[in-house]
């Protein structure tokens, strides 16, 4: 065990350096020498993306902290500023503002992959759960980021959903008016979410490493497209190069229809109403979340009738954060030995299905809370839950196809 | 998976642009020069339409993002903008601010009146709203109620507008002798309040093609250099 002390005669000072902090080696164990499954599709690029994306966000939200004022009085006026007097800020600006639709994007197709190919299961439980966990954080994040600029769909928006924390029995009313600052919406509102929208980054910052760690931890490793544990030492390639080029071209793609967004259509995936200075005393006709949101939206008004002593509005909400923090004990409902679905054809059209009713969900997300909206999204939201709670039992019909042995 | 991609991109542009889709009539289309990529801002056609705005609008709305010096990023000259600020006893560095004030406003119609600056970004439709907007006032229909207060327009969600028709033919005596016809004006002062919302836009649209351009080469070399680096991995696989 002569490895546990320091050399105390190093051949090198990066030798003394690295008995000291192991900078270099660590960063060479997990960037370079990695080993990753040879067999990875398109699909496992979403991750690395996913991570540029969140730096992306950071660096230029970061400018754009230099010259935002998060003051009621000032953040739509600092906002023209910047897209006017700012050197470049026009394009800080709109790759920020693009830039938060294209992390979710990525995310989702992320989290699609790993529902796919059942990257949840047993042994990436931990791993999984610090996904779900980013994605909570994420869309609080995007939450607070909307409201910066003031507009009227900011305003609105943080109405709407803070409102929903004064659903809680009790202390609900009291942690809204705490939250608030006031009695409602206002400056100290603005300027706290400006706050948590600095922070919370740096807290999924955090989180992203953990899940990266579990991810990297060797006994856990990346899953692959056929789902089966990979045993055999040529099955793996080193992560550099084969995966940091092919990750390279993935974001070059990627960057092809952000970039346009960025360039051509910024305002496209906003409301135009955001462009309304924020008017405490004029409700916008319809209030619709940032699309990322939409879906939960739809479960969340889904929910309009009482159970026994339960108010809609307290089960709506129990039905959006269900919806997705199902997800942290999906890893307890899919009993299938089988983690991809290429080998589950139960699962596989179950999948397909999940996918297209959320999209479907997304579309009613959009729409007014009228008929026949809502008992579309009611059928919708049983649907989306159906799909977590069936898979216990599909796991025991299902009739899987054989495993390859290697891949 | 690729399914997955494909199926995503495709409902993604679905529901969006059912998202986007509010208004219930349809808008007739300008052909807006700014619509092309390698356009610039017409000096012309913004001088027009600062005419316009200067002159109708400002009676009642401000533009307070807008200084005259912002004109010389247009292809005013120095003099030139001096000497339009001189003719409303302006500085260049005076942000345009409406004749009307906010309390007056208040009085008259019970609200300040929106500020213009950025009205093409606040309208689904941009500067193809404003025009028919500006075009749209009509004799209500028969049977149609309409609020002493109110004006009727073909365009405004729910047809009752507070603004009455604000343009009037020969309302504006342009500086190149154009005949100010409604639509004439309409057009030029949507044009105008299009640079007003995002004067960047002809930049943007300007440098995005070489951006798109560079990015698109560089996805075709790392394409080959990624099925180079992994020629290798396959080789090792028939061996």
């Amino acid at each position: 065990m002569a490895k546990q002390q320091v050399n105390p005669n190093p051949s090198s000072k990066l030798e003394w350096f690295e008995d000291r902090l192991p900078l270099i080696s660590f960063m060479k164990a997990e960037l370079v020498d990695y080993p990753a499954p040879k067999n990875l599709n398109y699909a496992w690029n979403f991750g690395s993306l996913a991570g540029i994306a969140l730096i992306l966000q950071i660096l230029t939200g970061f400018f754009l902290t230099m010259h935002y004022k998060a003051d009621a009085g000032l953040a739509f006026d600092s906002i023209q500023h910047i897209m006017r007097d700012v050197n470049w800020g026009w394009l800080i600006r709109n790759l920020h503002m693009v830039g938060a639709s294209f992390f979710f994007i990525v995310v989702y197709i992320h989290i699609g992959r790993g529902l796919y190919y059942g990257s949840y299961k047993s042994p990436r439980e931990i791993l999984w759960g610090m996904g779900v966990l980013i994605f909570f954080l994420m869309m609080a994040t995007a939450f607070l980021g909307y409201v910066l600029p003031w507009g009227q769909m900011s305003f609105w928006g943080a109405q709407v959903i803070t409102n929903l924390i004064s659903v809680i029995p009790l202390v609900g009313d009291d942690i809204v008016i705490w939250l608030w600052g006031g009695y409602g919406v206002n400056d100290a509102t603005l300027t706290r979410f400006y706050s948590l929208h600095f922070l919370l980054p740096f807290v999924i910052l955090g989180v992203v490493f953990l899940h990266l760690w579990a991810l990297h931890n060797r006994k856990v490793k990346s899953n692959n497209p056929t789902g089966i544990d990979l045993k055999k030492d040529t099955d793996f390639v080193p992560f550099h190069p084969y995966y940091t080029i092919k990750d390279t071209f993935g974001l070059a793609v990627y960057m092809l229809p952000f970039l346009f967004m960025v360039f051509y259509m910024p305002d496209y995936l906003g409301h135009t109403d955001n462009y309304i200075p924020a008017d405490p005393m004029t409700t916008p006709a319809h209030i619709v979340p940032e699309w990322y949101f939409l879906p939960f939206y739809a479960i969340l008004r889904a929910i309009n009738f009482n159970i026994l002593f339960l108010d809609s509005k307290l089960l709506g909400v129990i039905a959006m954060v269900s919806s997705i923090a199902i997800l942290f004990i999906l890893p307890i409902l899919d009993k299938s030995k089988v983690r991809s679905a290429r080998f589950r054809p139960i699962y596989k059209v179950m999948f397909w299905a999940f996918i297209a009713n959320f999209f479907f969900l997304g579309w009613l997300g959009a729409k007014p809370a009228e008929q026949p909206y809502t008992a579309m999204s009611q059928v919708a939201t049983a649907l989306y839950f159906g799909f977590f709670l069936a898979l216990p039992w599909i796991a025991k019909i299902e009739k899987t196809k054989p495993l390859p042995t290697s891949i | 998976m690729k399914k997955l991609l494909s199926l995503l991109t495709v409902l993604t542009l679905v529901s969006t642009s059912a998202l986007a889709a509010g208004g219930s009539v349809e808008l007739p289309k300008q052909p807006w020069s700014f619509q092309s990529v390698k356009a610039d801002w017409e000096k012309d056609k913004i001088y027009r339409g600062y005419q316009v705005a200067t002159q109708v609008c400002m009676s009642c709305h401000g533009f307070k993002y807008i200084k005259h010096r912002d004109l010389m990023k247009v292809g005013f000259t120095e003099a030139e903008v001096k000497k339009l600020a001189e003719e409303m006893e302006m500085s260049v560095m005076d942000t345009f601010k409406s004749a009307l004030s906010d309390e007056d406003a208040i009085a008259a119609y019970a609200k300040a009146l929106p500020d213009l600056s950025v009205m093409n970004k606040a309208r689904p439709g941009g500067a193809d709203y404003t025009y028919a907007l500006l075009t749209g006032y009509k004799e209500a229909p028969e049977g149609f109620n309409l609020p002493d207060t109110g004006s009727y327009n073909e365009y405004f969600p729910g047809h009752v507008i507070a603004m009455p028709a604000p343009l009037a033919e020969g309302q504006v005596d342009y500086f190149d002798g154009t005949n100010a016809t409604v639509k004439q004006m309409a057009s030029d002062v949507a044009y105008f309040m299009q640079w007003t919302a995002e004067p960047e836009l002809t930049t943007r649209q300007q440098l995005g093609v070489y951006v798109l351009l560079y990015v698109f080469i560089l996805a075709i070399l790392l394409y080959f250099t990624k099925k180079r680096i992994w020629s290798d991995i396959k080789r090792k696989d028939t061996e």
